[in-house]
């Protein structure tokens, strides 16, 4: 009897310890996105600026890189700048969209005005194409190849050397 | 005058309008289908926009349903799901259309499938185990054979241990 309870206690302590050693390193706010593989939800927002509509369809045939942020968000000021670089060397070859929630528009239009812009900024009012993409927190960045899939989601603020990874990704499908 | 004022409307105010009704976001028929029930209205629909909210999480709370949450996520969130039920939406329908962009993590309550089928089972077949355990060894203990008196300390008399000779003088002295 004594046995059996033990090595009862021995399994529930291994399964437990590689629950945890399996959980080592990874970051507990970070949610797998379910729409890697899936089309894009589409949308068509009102850009910052401009007042034009930009239609995310426009863009099939072409990389996309969709880039969810706030002017209240600080990671994504420190991001902005690298958006704004590495989005230059693409050139016309990778479109790059924000898509700015929760914010208001002048703030926004300031924002832009003091620390430059390289591509269109959109307003998405109510959250909308937010909540289609899964957005949990801002800064967020969504990958799109050619067909208008998702095929990369990066949380947080990104650095110039993993945004060139995933926008490779892009390209290469 | 009236003309100029005319002109004025056509060259600024409709290429406005006609540019914000371009507007377009990701809608659910897109995502989910077509509407699969009957369009709610209001209490009824105050009370099931309340009801479904309090199983969908906040994304960016710590474990707090959109019902509960004040932030401007949640409340967009619970928006969507009154415009949704409203629409005709059913609750299958809305849970998938936050699944579908979330995953299974935006469900408060995880669904009886796959993996999650362990998170209601296990608690279930741990008590059910820990109550065999119990009734094994309650059964172990009846069928044990009674002590041998003799091998048990005598309850009165001398004893060679010097510690409780010690004690007893202690209880003999305090008794006198």
């Amino acid at each position: 009897m004594n046995r059996t309870v033990l090595a009862f206690g021995i399994v529930l302590a291994a399964a437990l310890c590689a629950v945890f050693y399996l959980a080592l390193g990874k970051d507990p706010s970070y949610i797998e996105s379910p729409l890697i593989g899936k089309t894009a939800p589409d949308f068509a927002l009102k850009a910052v600026g401009t007042g034009e509509t930009v239609d995310l369809a426009k863009y099939r045939g072409k990389p996309v890189v969709v880039n969810f942020w706030a002017t209240w968000c600080h990671p994504c000021w420190d991001e902005h700048p690298t958006l704004t670089a590495v989005s230059q060397t693409y050139g016309d070859n990778v479109q790059f969209l924000g898509v700015v929630f929760q914010d208001d528009e002048s703030k926004i239009t300031n924002f832009l005005r003091e620390r430059g812009w390289a591509y269109p900024t959109l307003v998405d009012e109510r959250g909308k194409t937010a909540i289609a993409y899964g957005v949990g927190g801002v800064p967020e960045t969504f990958f799109l190849n050619r067909q208008g899939k998702i095929v990369a989601k990066y949380v947080g603020p990104i650095s110039p050397d993993e945004l060139r990874t995933d926008v490779a990704k892009a390209m290469a499908q | 005058m009236k003309k100029l004022s005319l002109i004025a409307v056509l060259l600024f105010v409709v290429p406005l309008l006609a540019q914000t009704a371009n507007v377009k976001v990701p809608d659910a028929d897109t995502l989910v289908g077509a509407p699969k029930g009957q369009p709610l209205t209001g209490d009824e629909l105050t009370r099931t926009t309340q009801e479904i909210a309090s199983t969908i999480r906040c994304p960016v709370c710590q474990g707090l349903s959109i019902a509960d949450s004040p932030a401007e996520m949640a409340q967009n969130m619970k928006a969507q799901v009154r415009e949704l039920l409203s629409r005709g939406y059913t609750r299958e329908q809305i849970d998938s259309y936050f699944e579908r962009s979330y995953g299974q993590f935006v469900l408060l309550a995880p669904k009886f499938q796959g993996v999650n089928s362990l998170v209601w089972t296990l608690p279930i077949l741990a008590l059910i185990f820990g109550i065999f355990v119990v009734f094994m060894k309650m059964k172990s203990l009846e069928k044990a054979p009674v002590a041998d008196s003799g091998n048990q300390p005598p309850a009165t008399g001398n004893s060679d241990d010097p510690y409780l000779a010690r004690v007893r003088d202690l209880v003999k002295g305090d008794q006198q």
